[in-house]
């Protein structure tokens, strides 16, 4: 039969996730990376969590620098507080005992500490210098054995700060249960934050890069969409059952309206009505049906001008709380941090209509594209699994052009509807039109439906006129 | 005069060991409250000054095993502190000056002046 090992909980949104559901108790990790990296914040955010909970925490330094100025920087996190410090949270620094009596007399004072402090977790900042000390590594060896085994026999669990430079076959590495990698590297221009569970033993870690970021309330931890919701959440129940959308005409053409559960894929250049389908989407949401509008370009303020120029009563919706707004401006974005702000935002209030504008966005923010079928897939899989009917869009590049480039095929599969909207040229005149090219499971109107926004909204009120090239942008009409 | 120093972090215990010798004291300093303790019982100093926060033994458990002692309870004590300041001006009893940390060099210097010269008085 197996087994669960009973937890420790880091504290650190996230990273509990990423270690399977915690750190396994009376275990000890590594936690490795360059300076600038976040391992002190790391080891201190996980500190006070501990004592947060109740619990003791023993504070190892073997640094030069000294303990208040370790608390001036850490005074600006809003996890620190002062009053813990010497009650619940005792920092020690071995450096003196270290140079003049060496590793064993260093073992020896721990042991006596973790007793006489009856502590629950030890934070060793500084393994690095202990290396230095060692004649060999096979003292570092037996240090970090000695520490562990007499934690591990108290129940108390071990976090080993290091600057990078162990090795996956140094000792270290062999002796502990678990290896944290913290990176803070360039892509192109930006740097990006990424931590990955190297190693752990007894439980199950999400494997491979999550981002991570260093705020004011110290780290948070992204877990990878596509690997924490490799399986959705919930069981999916789709609802045959289509949901209104909320714009005239639209429902009769599609078999009802948008089958509930499903995505949306709605793509079209520039100006072609596109934010103004979402919008008339959103304004039927109400208290037993929440909306939320996720975008990356109008502001809050601006998209409730826009509704209400269309003569959409969105601010209504607002206030009513029947639709929420969360803007994601379109600059240094973390891909991962954005997917699971979604997920958490229609979980809070149980969304059940959900506008993307655009899912470009999310593509804009990706360090590693190539991910992103797999990214897509789960985050759509879980907004199925929620029973969340969502429209996404996606900005073609040219207003008018004889190809449509939609995103590429995967990701396009991944959807289960499909519209697309444009501005035509005909008769030297502009005019939109909207083309459902596919619904999943419903019958619906193939043919190009012409487009009006004429102050209730986005509407549809019959079939576009006999052409030929709608779909480019150009059309002719068809001879008599 | 003689002053045991009881801090654990190497800067700040360097720093002080050489200001107070540079001032003409003679001092000795340990890593730990039970290290000092040590020291205090061999040395009998005039003076001791002690972190709060150190491993094996704290100021505050220092200073308390000092005042159990009859033979030790007459020496004054100084505590530097980064956060228990308050827990140590409680303790009247126990410190006769606390400093916060980080203080300045020449205040701890002046008190210790000042310390050494009320005990040649008594």
């Amino acid at each position: 039969m197996t087994q669960t090992l009973p937890r420790f909980s880091t504290g650190i949104p996230g990273l509990d996730t990423v270690f399977g559901g915690g750190f396994v108790e009376g275990a000890s990790y590594i936690v490795q990376g360059q300076p600038g990296a976040g391992k002190t914040i790391l080891g201190n955010q996980i500190a006070f969590a501990t004592a947060a909970a109740g619990k003791k925490v023993l504070y190892v330094t073997l640094l030069a620098e000294t303990h208040d100025r370790l608390f001036q920087s850490l005074s600006t996190l809003s996890f620190f507080e002062k009053d813990r410090l010497g009650s619940n949270i005792v920092y020690v620094s071995v450096f003196q005992t270290l140079a003049k009596e060496g590793l064993g007399a260093v073992v020896d004072l721990l042991r006596k500490e973790t007793k006489r402090q009856n502590a629950s977790l030890i934070v060793f900042d500084g393994l690095l210098n202990a290396r230095d000390r060692a004649e060999t590594d096979l003292d570092v060896k037996t240090f970090v054995a000695e520490v562990q085994s007499q934690a591990a026999f108290v129940g108390c669990t071990v976090l080993f700060l290091t600057s990078a430079g162990i090795h996956d076959d140094s000792p270290e590495h062999t002796m502990v249960d678990g290896v944290l990698e913290l990176h803070d590297e360039l892509v192109g221009v930006r740097t990006v934050r990424r931590l990955r569970a190297r190693k752990s033993r007894g439980s199950s870690a999400l494997g491979g890069y999550h981002q991570y970021e260093i705020g004011n309330n110290g780290i948070s931890v992204f877990p990878r969409i596509e690997a924490a919701f490799h399986t959705p959440s919930a069981t999916d129940n789709p609802d045959p059952k289509p949901l209104r959308s909320g714009i005239e005409g639209f429902d009769e053409i599609t078999g009802g309206g948008l089958p509930q559960g499903s995505i949306t894929l709605l793509i079209g250049p520039s100006g072609c009505g596109k934010t103004s389908f979402g919008l008339n989407f959103l304004s039927a949401s109400s208290r037993e049906e929440p909306g939320l509008h996720f975008g990356f370009y109008e502001s809050p303020e601006r998209l409730l001008l826009k509704a209400n120029a269309l003569g959409l009563d969105l601010k209504g919706s607002v206030e009513r709380k029947e639709v929420d707004i969360l803007w994601q401006p379109l600059t240094e974005n973390l891909i991962d941090k954005m997917a699971h702000r979604l997920l958490d935002a229609v979980s809070a209030r149980g969304v059940k209509r959900l506008f993307i504008d655009s899912l470009g966005g999310f593509e804009r923010a990706a360090v590693h594209p190539p991910r992103l079928v797999e990214f897509f897939a789960a985050l759509t899989n879980e907004l199925r699994a929620m029973g969340v009917t969502a429209v996404g869009t996606w900005e073609l590049r040219d207003l008018f052009a004889s190809g449509v480039a939609a995103p590429g095929p995967e990701i396009s599969s991944l959807l289960d509807n499909l519209i697309m909207m444009r501005q035509v040229e005909i008769r030297s005149e502009y005019r939109r039109v909207l083309s459902v090219l596919k619904i999943r499971d419903q019958s619906f109107q193939a043919a190009p439906q012409e487009v009006y926004i004429d102050g209730h909204g986005l509407a549809i009120r019959g079939q576009f006129e006999q052409a030929t090239g709608i779909s480019t942008g150009l059309a002719k009409p068809l001879e008599a | 005069m003689k002053i045991v120093v009881a801090e654990d972090e190497f800067l700040i215990a360097d720093l002080l060991v050489v200001c107070l010798e540079e001032a003409g004291y003679e001092v000795h300093d340990a890593p730990h409250g039970a290290g000092a303790l040590t020291l205090v019982r061999s040395l009998e100093p005039d003076l001791v000054i002690t972190d709060f926060m150190m491993p094996l033994m704290t100021g505050l458990e220092l200073a308390e095993a000092m005042k159990a002692d009859t033979a030790l309870q007459g020496i004054p004590i100084i505590l530097v502190s980064g956060a228990q300041g308050g827990i140590a001006r409680s303790r009247t009893d126990l410190f006769d000056l606390v400093f916060d940390k980080p203080y300045a060099m020449d205040r701890l210097l002046t008190a210790v002046a000042d310390l050494g010269r009320e005990k040649g008085q008594r």
